[in-house]
């Protein structure tokens, strides 16, 4: 362990709504050895950490198209619908959203208050 | 288009091979025949019926879809109007590939008739891009579950505050009770907050292993290497590996190597208040390394016990508590009824344990589920009441008992950890192994005895001693909190309240136990200075230092002012006992080093024989033939043996073999890496040739050695699925799988079971592989050759390096042995009288080697019987339990052996009577024999010791090529063939006795006024033992003719003037024939050799000189003789004078 090639701290990637943080390696919508694959947003991005293969990316999160809040693709924090909208976004918003996301989202509004209950 | 779709087949695999042209390339993100793309087509076929389920019942809804945007929003999204899933996906694949072939198929669609068209190539696309999507939510779900958890560990929310102390303390101790995750989290925070080389230690190897992969995991580092770890045999330590759990031993040597421990910037000791040996040693190592490391940063990790006592000791470091999270425990004492107590010979009553049981089963309905854990103290207590319980539960269907102790098979270990089928409990009996060792999820019952057996050291009998005693308070709270691990639990109490308050608040530290031996080595190698001054955090009695430093000095690892010997320094660097480290360096002298290395690793681990199958008759019968009657470390080599063998033939079948005898498999592996630790190590001292030559592959055999490449590179692969499988689902056990458990053959039971026996081979399968990965096994085969078939020269040898690496370990056989029962023979230690042979050893069921043959005696009826057969135990370990037992003995022919190793000697006048170490008597009936056997064992001492030196003073030398030959292979060769001889064929009648105490009292003749008259007649005895100048001694009275041999100072009926008379003799290799006294007899034996051996002497210069400075003491064999090169005058005896010219022929060359 030689001590004097210190290496400069990585870069992290904090969710704004949920908190959730984490390194990431790369910013952007072409992750390097991706091959074929284009993201559609720009994406806080690194290596998956649960695949034995060096390649295999993650995606941890995005701004937000509206209000640029940084936040994780989480469903509880996030959705992308064409473009990444936070959930407050979506919420403000949620009538320009297809109905059957409204239904997704309203579905999931009631499963949490019933698990917050129990 | 519709021919297309004819022939389009997405089950065929040829059409799925042709869309894997196009998406699964080389060059693309999944490749054809990687995991992923293999699910991928699972995840196709689901999506597909998905998708055909869908197109069926979705059409309904489509009709609401345009009611959406009626309500006009003060920004317009832009969203599309019609909802798609796909939509929602934040990725997509375009290749040029993918695009002809979705663009231009009316082009192209003519040339590739039965290949895809565009339509399937976008269906395979969305379903791609859905793929990806999900293995992103899969993944990223995994990382959020994660997080989620550290947060909610309790030592969370100080995370900036451990940090912060840190940085701004050199030590900083952190106390948190079970489940707080300072073990997980700590590293974690040290490590993102910009700390690294962080080594963290643990008190157990196993918790290494588990921690660092955690921690990996946790540190999203799974696959990387920047958490590593590193104990005895294995390591998965890089270069890029920024925390490191190991051991504390591991890290006290790495401190003997490197003294300021540079290598780290941040040492965590973790589970500080368990207060072990090393733990409390490295501690104090720290403690003093931090004044010369201002940069080093030490944090303690405890448990809530004591704390004071670690900030203190490192002038009042900040502590900082994290509360624990455990769910409440309600306590019932159940104290045990008087009629119920056990007395001291009696077995348990399992009554009150049984009651217990009932009444969990009529209090709790089954389906509440939660298992009992059952504290005891030791094994027998266990299977006591395993017995009982096993009858409760076979009656009721209710529960599954299951013993837990170390001594059990892994297998059997491992069971504890399977879940109980629906309705029925498990029944854990432990030792207190399951109070910190072994963590059981699940347990809600707690039953605490209160009891434990400690080993503890009595350094008067030098004996280990393993005896019951109350817990502390501490370990009692401790047993309790394993009930509320997973939930609410009941610990119930075989004691009064009143008890657990006159409990001791605290364990007794391991410090104040054990031997010290190997630590007061350690610290001796270290530069520690004097031991006593050393400041430990709770300083063991300086009694039991003294004793260890009287240890090392009688075992010659420190010299008389106590400084390391050469060979000390060298014991201090294995990882072994003192006894088992002089072994392995005796068998590298005589090209013995195979089977030493062998039974050096055999001794230090636990015994391969399992307990529990010592009462199986097939067993028994598969085991004899490895069975050795010269003892048990012979039994261990010929098993290891054996093993080997197996191991070449059959590989994995090897399981299966050892399971057949009833030996624990893992500690035959454990022996094979220790071995191969002990051989490297002797290596690295120059004391074992490197393996040149013979053993490495031939430069030219390309092939053989491509083909060992990719052998390993399959092992390796092999181990790397394993580690991914580890950690699967438990085994659900089932009803009948207790019961027999512990009782009969671990190997039926496991047989019984299928499931059980998947899982043996998937457990063999990596043991297997990581043994090939770390032996070559032929060349292992090799060595295993060479100790297999000793011969009984190379036996007799063999024995007596195990007996003088074991000395002065040494039992007397009681001289009514041969009128006992086999079970009642009796044995004596210098200071223990009555010790019997354990059970297991090889001598218990064949005490008849041991006796004097009936034949063979003389003078029946006396209890002086003459003999040249008497026999000795050397032994490994004393330990009292119930009764103090003998371990791991071997057998050694009682003079021969006593005069080649014990390091006091004392004989009277004549030699007739000889005192070893002050409590063996040894009388011979002829003087001139005695005379003989003396002299010839005094000169082989001095030329073994002699040679002994040459190889342990080489064993510095940088170049070993140089080192070879300062010991020359004739010259072991010479002495172990005269070692030998004197083993095998000195037929000496002689008795063999016990002094009483009062003989021991007057038994010295004590400083005598006629000494000083005497030794001027005495010839100089320098010449025998280089160095040693024969004195009168000041306390025993005689003549101190070597540090180990002292003349004619016993007490004795015969005549105090009888060293003075000559007898005549003559000597066999000159024409000497004079009258000469007894040492003067010596001496001229010691000095005259045959003509032949001449040359061969090399002992010149020192002894020389020795002898010429002491000329003053006249000899009737010395004359003047005046050296013309010195110019000097000396009294020298004729060998002596052929010696010195000889010495400036050397010179002047």
């Amino acid at each position: 362990m030689d001590q004097t090639t210190t290496e400069i701290p990585p870069k992290i990637f904090t969710c704004q709504l949920c908190g959730l943080s984490s390194p990431f390696v790369y910013y952007g919508q072409k992750p390097p050895n991706t091959r074929a694959i284009v993201l559609l947003e720009e994406c806080f991005v690194t290596k998956d950490p649960f695949s034995p293969e060096k390649e295999k990316f993650l995606v941890l999160g995005s701004t937000c198209s509206l209000c640029s809040l940084c936040v994780c693709v989480a469903s509880d924090c996030s959705l992308f619908y064409t473009k990444r909208f936070c959930m407050r976004c979506v919420n403000k918003h949620l009538d320009q959203f297809p109905h059957q996301i409204q239904a997704e989202l309203a579905k999931k509004k009631q499963q949490s208050s019933k698990a917050a209950v129990s | 288009m519709d021919s297309h779709r004819r022939t389009w087949d997405w089950d065929s695999s040829q059409c799925r091979a042709q869309m894997d042209q196009v998406f699964f390339r080389e060059q693309d993100y999944i490749q054809a025949g990687s995991p992923d793309h293999k699910e991928f087509w699972a995840f196709f076929d689901r999506f597909q019926r998905f998708k055909t389920k869908k197109d069926m019942s979705g059409v309904a809804k489509e009709d609401r879809g345009d009611g959406t945007d009626r309500k006009k929003a003060k920004v317009d999204l832009g969203l599309p109007k019609e909802y798609d899933a796909r939509y929602r996906i934040n990725v997509s694949v375009c290749s040029r590939d993918i695009e002809e072939r979705l663009g231009k198929s009316e082009h192209r669609g003519r040339q590739r008739s039965s290949g895809p068209g565009p339509q399937e190539i976008s269906d395979c696309r969305l379903a791609l891009l859905h793929f990806l999507d999900f293995t992103q939510r899969q993944s990223f779900g995994k990382l959020a579950k994660l997080r989620r958890e550290q947060k909610n560990l309790p030592i969370f929310q100080y995370r900036d505050r451990i940090v912060e102390l840190v940085r701004t303390h050199p030590v900083v101790v952190v106390a948190g009770d079970t489940g707080c995750g300072k073990s997980t989290q700590v590293p974690q925070y040290l490590l993102s907050a910009g700390f690294s080389y962080i080594s963290c230690t643990q008190p157990r190897r196993i918790a290494c292993i588990s921690l660092a992969k955690r921690v990996s995991f946790e540190s999203l580092n799974q696959y990387g290497s920047k958490v590593g770890y590193q104990i005895r045999f294995e390591t998965s330590r890089t270069t890029s590996t920024k925390l490191l759990f190991l051991t504390e031993g591991l890290l006290l040597r790495q401190i003997q190597q490197d003294k300021t421990l540079s290598q780290y910037q941040v040492v965590i000791v973790d589970e500080v208040h368990e207060r072990h040996l090393h733990c409390d040693f490295l501690l104090g190592v720290l403690r003093s390394l931090l004044a010369e490391r201002q940069d080093l940063r030490l944090i303690l990790m405890s448990a809530t016990i004591n704390i004071k006592l670690f900030s203190d000791y490192f002038g009042s470091a900040p502590v900082l508590q994290v509360p624990g999270r455990l769910f409440p425990i309600q306590v019932v004492y159940q104290p045990i009824p008087p009629d119920e107590q056990p007395s001291r010979s009696e077995k348990l009553d399992p009554r009150p344990y049984l009651r217990i049981l009932q009444g969990i089963d009529q209090r709790y309905p089954p389906e509440e589920r939660g298992d009992l854990l059952l504290f005891l103290s030791g094994m027998t207590e266990i299977s006591t009441i395993q017995e009982a319980c096993q009858v409760y539960a076979t009656h009721t269907r209710r529960w599954i008992v299951l013993p837990l102790h170390s001594t059990l098979s892994i297998a059997q270990q491992d069971k504890v950890f399977d879940i109980a089928p629906p309705g029925v409990r498990k029944c854990i009996i432990s030792t207190n192994i399951a109070e910190t060792s072994v963590t059981i999820d699940g347990v809600r019952f707690v039953v605490d005895s209160g009891k434990v057996k400690e080993m503890s050291f009595d350094p008067k009998a030098k004996m280990q001693r393993l005896q019951e005693f109350w817990i502390s308070r501490a370990s009692s709270e401790q047993r309790k909190g394993r009930a509320g691990r997973t939930g609410p639990g009941v610990c119930y109490r075989l004691y009064a309240e009143s008890d657990y308050d006159a409990f001791a608040p605290y364990p007794v530290p391991e410090i104040h136990r054990v031997a010290l031996d190997s630590l007061i080595l350690q610290m001796k190698s270290m530069c520690l200075g004097d031991p006593l001054s050393f400041i430990f955090i709770d300083p063991p009695p300086a009694s039991s230092i003294q004793t260890a430093v009287t240890y090392l000095k009688e075992q010659g690892a420190l010299d008389s002012r106590g400084e390391l010997t050469s060979i000390g320094s060298l014991l201090a660097q294995l990882p072994v006992d003192v006894v088992i480290g002089k072994m392995l360096v005796l068998g590298s002298l005589f090209h013995l080093v195979e089977p030493v290395l062998t039974v050096a690793a055999a001794l230090s681990v636990q015994s391969p024989f399992l307990r529990s199958t010592q009462h199986n008759p097939d067993c028994t019968t598969a085991r004899q033939p490895l069975h050795s009657n010269q003892g048990d470390p012979f039994t261990l080599l010929n098993t290891f043996n054996a093993w080997v063998e197996v191991k070449g033939e059959r590989g994995g079948g090897s399981r299966k073999w050892c399971r057949r005898r009833g030996l624990e498999e893992q500690r035959l592996y454990e022996m094979v890496n220790l071995r191969r630790q002990f051989k490297d190590l002797l290596r690295s001292h120059s004391l074992l040739e490197s393996e040149g030559g013979s053993s490495a592959p031939s430069a030219g055999d390309r092939g053989q050695r491509r083909e060992r490449l990719t052998e390993r590179r399959r092992l390796h692969q092999m181990k790397r699925d394993h580690e991914l499988q580890e950690g699967g689902k438990r085994k659900v056990l089932r009803l009948e799988e207790g019961g027999d458990g512990g009782l009969s053959s671990g190997s039926d039971t496991e047989d019984k079971s299928r499931g059980r026996k998947d899982k043996d081979r998937q457990n063999m399968d990596i043991q297997e592989v990581k043994f090939k990965l770390r032996h070559n096994v032929s060349q292992l085969q090799e060595a295993v050759t060479v100790s297999q078939d000793l011969s009984s020269r190379q036996q007799a040898l063999l024995k007596l390096l195990l007996c003088r690496g074991l000395y002065p370990q040494l039992a007397l056989p009681d001289e009514h042995n041969s009128t006992r029962k086999d079970s009642e023979q009796v044995f004596h230690t210098k200071n223990k009288q009555g010790v019997v042979i354990h059970p297991t050893s090889v001598f218990a069921s064949d005490p008849e080697v041991l006796h004097v043959p009936e034949d063979d005696g003389g003078e029946m009826g006396s209890d002086k019987r003459d003999s040249s057969r008497h026999q000795l135990l050397a032994f490994v370990t004393l330990l009292e339990t119930n009764k103090p037992y003998l371990s791991n003995c071997v057998r050694v022919p009682a003079l021969q052996a006593l005069l080649l190793v014990a390091n006091s000697m004392d004989t009277n006048a004549d030699c007739t009577r000889l005192v070893v170490d002050g409590w063996l008597e040894l009388e011979l009936r002829d003087p001139s024999e005695a005379l003989r056997v003396l002299s010839t064992a005094l000169k082989l001492r001095a030329e073994w010791e002699r040679l002994l030196l040459a190889q342990l003073g080489q064993s510095g030398a940088a170049e070993p090529a140089a080192a070879e030959q300062a010991v020359s292979r004739r010259a072991t060769e010479k002495l172990s063939e005269g070692l030998v001889r004197f083993l095998l064929y000195t037929e000496v009648s002689y008795s063999l006795r016990r002094l009483t105490a009062l003989q021991t009292q007057n038994l010295y003749v004590g400083p005598q006024a006629e000494s000083e008259s005497s030794s001027s007649e005495t010839p100089d005895l320098s010449v025998l033992f280089p160095g040693a100048q024969a004195k009168p001694d000041p306390i025993k009275g005689g003549l101190r003719v070597t540090s180990f041999f002292t003349y004619n100072c016993l007490m004795d009926s015969k005549d105090l003037y009888s060293e003075c008379l000559r007898t005549f003799w003559s000597c066999p290799n000159c024409d000497l024939y004079m009258p000469l006294t007894p040492l003067e007899r010596m001496h001229h034996e010691a000095s005259c050799r045959p003509a032949g051996e001449q040359q061969e002497s090399q002992d010149g210069a020192e002894s020389e000189k020795a002898s010429s400075s002491s000329s003053s003491s006249m000899s009737s064999l010395t004359r003047v003789y005046h050296c013309d090169v010195c110019n000097e005058d000396l009294k020298l005896t004729s060998t002596e004078i052929l010696k010195h010219k000889r010495q400036h022929m050397y010179t002047a060359k």
